[in-house]
């Protein structure tokens, strides 16, 4: 049986995955995206402060005014990628990547609502946050098949310092 | 304690090169940052105060900056690791390396600059939803 997510020869990458789950992440990257941005309490996980000292907040709302519209659209934008090709057997690099950033948003607003902790244990099965619990467990399985294909892709020995 | 999420090993195997979509976007969104200050900052200003912020902005550029990276409960290692891999070109283990610091130390140092050089690496890490703010050195 081959992997779930592999990288083709062509340099595209085959995706084998239960309907369900393609569902499931159209769905929660369809009520997110209009939703996006610092004061909705939801995604607010997303937007970190740059500047977090106590005497920097001229700077820190300074930086909010000239990144966050440009944050909510790379965010919407990624979302909107896996949406539209969550049903596809074979994805571009550049689509895998934006999966990637997706499924990440997902598992940090859904991990933010859930307080997890590193210890955190699966909630008992009829505790009310279970199915979040296991949506949040799901993503990060996927999460790690993407890194897992994508990251093989990258030099061990890095690149020249400073070189983009 | 709280960290980064461990539960799934580090290990990635290696299949030789691959491209680097998706890097561009972040420099692009950097320089319009940059156009976005320079045309921005001096309008309203007094010109003795206007030579004062000046002064400042040039004392900036010479005490560099800290982008710091914080620990979380959420983001996997692996995430963590490819993404210092990914935007700063550390090698594998460099990248570990400060992955685990931040797991073990809660924060680490992940690069540094001028202070728009920090707010463009601030802003790419924020891309990828982990937690990064920026301080000057002391």
């Amino acid at each position: 049986m081959s992997a779930p997510i592999r990288r083709r020869r062509d340099g595209r990458y085959a995706v084998k995955l239960d309907p369900s789950v393609r569902a499931v992440l159209v769905t929660m990257a369809e009520q997110l995206s209009p939703i996006l941005g610092p004061d909705e309490p939801m995604t607010r996980r997303l937007f970190p402060p740059a500047y977090a000292g106590e005497n920097e907040r001229e700077r820190e709302v300074e930086y909010r005014s000239l990144v966050d519209t440009a944050l909510i659209n790379h965010h919407r934008e990624a979302f909107g990628v896996m949406a539209a090709t969550a049903q596809a057997d074979v994805l571009t690099e550049s689509e895998l990547d934006a999966w990637l950033s997706a499924v990440g948003s997902l598992r940090l607003v859904l991990g933010t609502r859930l307080d997890v902790s590193e210890e955190m244990e699966a909630p008992d099965p009829e505790d009310p946050t279970a199915p979040e619990y296991a949506l949040y467990e799901l993503l990060g399985q996927l999460q790690y098949l993407i890194i897992e294909v994508l990251a093989a892709g990258l030099p061990d020995e890095g690149r020249p310092e400073g070189a983009l | 304690m709280r960290g980064l999420s461990s539960e799934v090993s580090l290990g990635v195997g290696s299949l030789g090169p691959g491209s680097e979509l998706g890097l561009g976007v972040g420099s692009g969104l950097g320089h319009r940052l940059l156009a976005g200050r320079a045309s921005s900052a001096p309008v309203e200003v007094e010109p003795d105060i206007e030579e004062r912020t000046d002064l400042d902005e040039l004392l900036d550029t010479d005490k560099p900056w800290l982008v710091i990276v914080w620990n979380d409960p959420i983001n996997l290692m692996s995430f963590v690791t490819f993404v210092f891999q990914k935007l700063f070109g550390y090698s594998k283990e460099k990248a570990t390396k400060l992955m685990l610091d931040v797991h073990h130390k809660g924060r680490a140092v992940v690069s540094s600059g001028t202070r728009e050089r920090a707010e463009l690496d601030v802003y790419r890490l924020h891309e990828y939803g982990l937690w990064a703010t920026m301080e000057p050195s002391t």
